[in-house]
């Protein structure tokens, strides 16, 4: 990544005037600093120049720490213009362009034909190849400015940070300079940082906005989120005072977003539009635009992990879809090992992933812009936009996870430009004390997306009263005004016996309570590995089939195996020790987030002799990914990607081929067959399957095995099977013939009378939820939350 | 930065150069035509009048001034750059004065301890009491920073030392005086072959090193803040600046006494001449410049009231105080900085 971040920048020149300042800008984006005189504007840029000594905190330009950057490479990747005048004595314009050309030059500084070609392309560029010859100091105020410009330009930074580019100028030339600037963003994808004090021209011409005042930085954000009139007289300090003699602008709540619209040139208008008040008259918002009708957002928070949250988005979703809206899920950050590949090979959480079933939607990595995958106690591997970022501690994440900011919005406004409702989830508890300074994904997030919040406990772990009341009472005054609702989750039994409780709520809470939500056996991805699921680990006896799989540490993509519960008669088990596997019929390895450690995990815990105890038994073992790496005979890892100790480890030997795990994450949609099983499970052969891989690493065949699933992707040998294909048994051939199989196998009588496609399972499993909420929440009132009825 | 009327300038300040040491070999308290000049050189006499004259006395005295002049010239304009401001010197900012007060501890320190002290000594005593002065002036530039201030502080340390200089000269010896004296009204006499081959190293290594400075101090121009986000490393640069031109202002003093205002008004008078500030361009010709100058006021100090001399200083200040006036006051009205 080219651009410029700080992470905990203290700023100051004696003492420390700002401190915890998280800034990004990318290339080709524009990030405006504005605020009072005196707000240190100017410190913050001429600190991320280095004209100042930080107080504190790194920069970062690209991925590298400023202070490791020798200072000819940093000239030639950041250039600036200052309020500073100069007064260099004759010299010609065409000279102090030349200047910028040093960091490219000789020991003498004499430049070669290039450097005379950029030169003159800089002043081709700011229209000021006339004024070469000219002496500098004899130059208006407009033409020194673009002369410096043209300095900036040709010194080819990836970042230009411009102070006040537009004081001294005239509106004409203010014009001028500032559509460069753009170009030079949008064209020559410089990142700009720039401090303006045109609030009108910010608006229009910026990415992102750090408002700046009174010491602190008091707003982040995309452009529509910082101008909001109130804020902005905050900021300067006009709270109610007359500021008529400015006219109308366009941050100003009367504003009607057709006048802001007038003065707008391309792609950021909307922006501007976006000010005005989302509840405009009806017939007003007729007249607007389809573009800048802003989408309805409801947000769902939960008092605890677990509470429910994403089911209770998901069919919301659902029945807001019903009702004819077009609705989108979002969730600003997924902490989960058990990720899903959009059709773009980008990883998201598959909450959302069910979500957008619900919303009828095709996922998209927009649903949920920061996926964690927990990698190690602490440590976790961050996704941004469905790429992988890197392996971050959880502090590490937590300091700058601001500047994940614009990220977030960016992923919301994609969204918001195609639905009517959006319905966002957040992550725990909103109350986290410790965690609560900038958050970004419960009451930090309201707020950005000026959301309606709605509260959900979880009557089914108790103490339902503490849960709600208490996450009320910790929440602030502003905060608790967005909570419009209460919703007690997982209730069973008779609802009337709580009626009582109700009452309660809404008295102490002050809040009205939207609905009792009976506790509902639904077989829906889960969010995580803490989902319940995982608890269960005995055998059932009512059952003639049982599938066992293996509980790794870092167990991933468990709900590979969820298809299992259509199957009444089939049991689907995760064990957590090896006594607990007994008689199984079909033993599987899953996919695991670590598999060198899952695999040591296995041996420690006794499962390796145990799996080919089974295997002489001839129980049918599944390997896969993660659990398929292991099958074999060793696993290697060169690059360290998974281990920072060992370089292999041996496998379970059972199936004749080695791993090398590499850096290079293959996320593919996969669409084959079976090509071969042995004995029973031969009926297998040939079922199309489609699901997708998601691996670090290749596995070679090392001796005698044959193809599993198709294109390598898998093998088998004697009864050991293994595949890196997830998502097997969602096709209900493969379900069925996989139960068929196995009951042949163990000599007993399966009644399958129907199987469904895991799609059309989960589409029915939706349909009933919807039923189920539609029934026990207060729809009239929710859609009077959101402003969509009166 | 217009070519020609460089190399324009270039060629007239070689040939007043020129003219002026044949004029300066051929003028004096006796007169000799060219063309015994040069015929003196090939007589091939070692003993000959007219060649002792000109090769133990006038050509010594003509390289010194061409030498110590260009490194007033360069001095100057070193620290005009350093401090941005066109009108300090190192006459003006005291450092010609401190290098006199150490020059003056020194000589007669040592001589009343019996101690006879060596070109060396002379400057390498010049060279601290330069940075040493030059230290107070640095110190006070980082408090005070209008440049108007610091000239007049500068001027301030230079009337510091002199009363010390007074101080230690009336408490010594006459016959210790006499040579401090001689030395500090200013003078290129009595320079031998010797001192000018010291001189000349000193001199011309500064002056190479100073032409290898000219990219970062032509960035330098822009001010600090625009020097540095071009990779220049001003702190380096800024060490390099004051530690050259000490020296050279150093060396001057030891050689050739206090020498006023050649370096302020040389950068100047070069500057309006060739039309631009290039560093690559300026470093050359403020040396030629300050030859010039130099040799022609060292001319007229020893030839117009023959066989009685002027100090060197004395008619330097004649001829380049206007010149510093003038520039004043066009700065000033032009855009009111100085």
């Amino acid at each position: 990544m080219k651009g410029l971040s700080s992470e905990n920048l203290a700023i100051g020149y004696d003492r420390i005037l700002i401190d915890q300042i998280c800034l990004s800008v990318k290339e080709g984006e524009i990030l405006t600093l504005i605020g009072p005189n005196g707000c240190g504007k100017s410190t913050l840029l001429k600190t991320l120049t280095g004209q100042l000594k930080k107080k504190g905190g790194v920069i970062f330009l690209g991925e590298e720490n400023r202070e490791n950057i020798g200072i000819k490479e940093t000239a030639k990747m950041m250039s600036m213009v200052t309020t500073e005048r100069i007064h260099p004595e004759l010299m010609t314009c065409a000279e102090v362009v030349e200047a910028g050309r040093y960091p490219y030059t000789g020991n003498l500084g004499i430049l070669s034909e290039e450097d005379t070609k950029k030169v003159r392309l800089a002043m081709e560029m700011t229209n000021t190849l006339d004024l070469a010859n000219r002496d500098f100091m004899t130059l208006s105020d407009g033409q020194k400015q673009r002369i410096l410009l043209a300095k900036a330009i040709c010194q080819e930074p990836e970042i230009l940070i411009l102070d006040e580019p537009t004081s001294y100028l005239d509106i004409r030339y203010k014009i001028e300079i500032l559509m460069q600037i753009k170009k030079l963003a949008k064209e020559q994808n410089m990142a700009v940082i720039m401090s303006l004090h045109e609030l009108e021209i910010a608006m229009r011409i910026s990415d992102y906005v750090v408002a700046l005042g009174d010491g602190k930085i008091l707003g982040t954000g995309r452009v529509e989120e910082i101008f909001k009139e109130e804020f902005i007289r905050k900021l300067y300090g006009i709270e109610g005072e007359d500021i008529s003699l400015i006219g109308t602008v366009p941050w100003m709540e009367e504003t009607k977003s057709g006048d802001a619209k007038n003065f707008s040139d391309s792609g950021k208008e909307a922006v501007s539009a976006d000010c005005s008040k989302p509840e405009a008259k009806p017939e007003k918002e007729m007249n607007l635009p389809k573009e800048t009708k802003r989408p309805k957002v409801i947000m769902i928070q939960g008092t605890m992990s677990n509470a429910g949250k994403s089911i209770i988005a998901a069919g919301l979703c659902r029945i807001f879809t019903n009702d004819g809206y077009r609705v989108a899920p979002f969730k600003s950050q997924n902490m989960a090992l058990n990720s899903y590949v959009t059709e773009d090979g980008k990883e998201m959480g598959r909450a959302q992933v069910v979500q957008a079933e619900c919303c009828k939607r095709k996922p998209d990595v927009n649903m949920n812009p920061i996926l964690l995958k927990p990698t190690g106690v602490t440590g976790s591997q961050v996704i941004v936009g469905g790429k992988v970022q890197g392996n971050m501690s959880a502090g590490e994440y937590f300091r700058q996870k601001t500047s994940y900011i614009p990220a977030i919005m960016e992923a919301f406004e994609t969204l918001s430009g195609d639905a009517d409702i959006i319905v966002v989830e957040g992550a725990g508890s909103p109350v986290e004390m410790n965690l609560k300074k900038d958050d970004i994904v419960n009451m930090g997030l309201a707020k950005l997306l000026d959301a309606s919040v709605l509260l959900v406990g979880d009557i089914d772990r108790g103490g339902i009263f503490a849960q709600l009341l208490g996450t009320l009472d910790l929440l602030d005054e502003e905060e608790r005004k967005r909570v419009k609702g209460l919703i007690v989750n997982k209730f069973r039994g008779d609802k009337s016996l709580f009626d009582s409780g109700v009452e309660f709520l809404k008295e102490r809470g002050k809040t009205d309570v939207l609905g009792v939500v009976p506790y509902m056996q639904l077989e829906i991805d889960d969010e995580d590995s803490l989902a319940e699921k995982l608890g269960q680990s005995k055998l059932n006896q009512n059952c003639k089939i049982d599938v066992s799989v293996i509980r790794l540490p870092y167990i991933s993509n468990f709900t590979d195996f969820y298809p299992f519960a259509q199957l009444p008669e089939v049991s689907l088990r995760f064990v957590n020790r090896p006594d607990e596997i007994g008689n199984t019929d079909l033993l599987i390895l899953p996919g695991s987030k670590n598999t060198i450690h899952d695999l040591k995990w296995l041996k420690t815990h006794g499962f390796d002799a145990l799996i080919r105890n089974k295997k002489e038994e001839g129980c049918v073992i599944l390997g896969i990914c993660g659990g398929f790496q292991m099958l074999g005979e060793s696993v290697w890892d060169p690059d360290h990607v998974e281990s920072s100790q060992s370089d292999s480890e041996t496998g379970l030997g059972l199936l004749a081929m080695k791993t090398v795990l590499g850096k290079e994450k293959k996320q593919v949609l996969f669409e084959g067959n079976i090509k071969g099983a042995a004995d029973e499970l031969e009926l297998l052969k040939g079922i199309s399957v489609n699901g997708y891989e998601i691996h670090m690493g290749e596995t070679l065949a090392t001796g005698d095995i044959t193809e599993f699933t198709s294109g390598q992707t898998g093998y088998y040998s004697g009864n050991v099977y293994g595949t890196y294909v997830h998502g097997l048994f969602d096709s209900r051939e493969v379900l069925k013939g996989f139960a068929l199989a196995l009951a042949k196998k163990k000599n007993v009588e399966l009644e399958i009378d129907e199987v469904l496609d895991y799609a059309d399972y989960r589409e029915a499993q939706y349909e009933a939820l919807s039923a189920n909420l539609r029934e026990s929440l207060d729809m009239e009132k929710i859609y009077k939350i959101l402003g969509l009825k009166t | 930065m217009n070519k020609k009327r460089v190399a324009i300038a270039f060629v007239i300040l070689c040939i007043l150069l020129l003219v002026l040491v044949v004029l300066n070999l051929c003028m004096g308290s006796v007169f000799l035509a060219p063309k015994a000049v040069f015929e003196a050189f090939h007589a091939g006499d070692p003993d000959a009048l007219n060649l002792v004259i000109i090769r133990d006395i006038r050509l010594p005295r003509i390289l010194a001034a061409v030498i110590l002049g260009g490194a007033l010239g360069l001095s100057g304009y070193l620290l005009q750059t350093f401090f941005n401001n066109p009108i300090v010197g190192p006459f003006v900012l005291g450092i010609s004065s401190g290098a006199k007060l150490a020059v003056a501890i020194a000589l007669i320190g040592l001589l009343s301890a019996g101690v006879h002290i060596s070109q060396g000594g002379m400057i390498l005593s010049a060279f601290t009491g330069a940075l040493i002065a030059m230290g107070f002036v640095l110190l006070l530039s980082l408090k005070v920073k209008n440049p108007s201030i610091l000239v007049v502080c500068g001027i301030m340390i230079g009337y510091i030392c002199s009363a010390v200089t007074d101080f230690v000269v009336t408490f010594a010896d006459d016959s210790n005086i006499v040579n401090l004296h001689n030395w500090s009204m200013g003078s290129f006499s009595g320079v031998n072959l010797k001192d000018v081959r010291i001189m000349a190293i000193v001199v011309f290594v500064c002056l190479v090193f100073v032409f290898f400075l000219s990219k970062p101090i032509g960035a330098y121009r822009l001010g600090e803040a625009y020097a540095a986000n071009m990779g220049v490393h001003v702190k380096a640069l800024r060490v390099a600046l004051i530690l050259t031109s000490s020296l050279l202002a150093g060396c001057v003093t030891a050689f050739a006494g206090p020498i006023s205002f050649v370096g302020i008004a040389i950068p100047h008078l070069v500057k309006s001449l060739c039309k631009t500030s290039s560093p690559r361009i300026m470093i050359p010709a403020c040396f030629l410049g300050g030859s010039v100058i130099t040799l022609f006021c060292d001319g007229i100090a020893r030839t117009v009231f023959a066989p009685t001399e002027l100090s060197v200083s004395s008619v330097t200040a004649v001829f380049l105080v206007p010149v510093v006036i003038v520039m004043m006051l066009k700065k000033k009205t032009k855009s009111g900085v100085a």
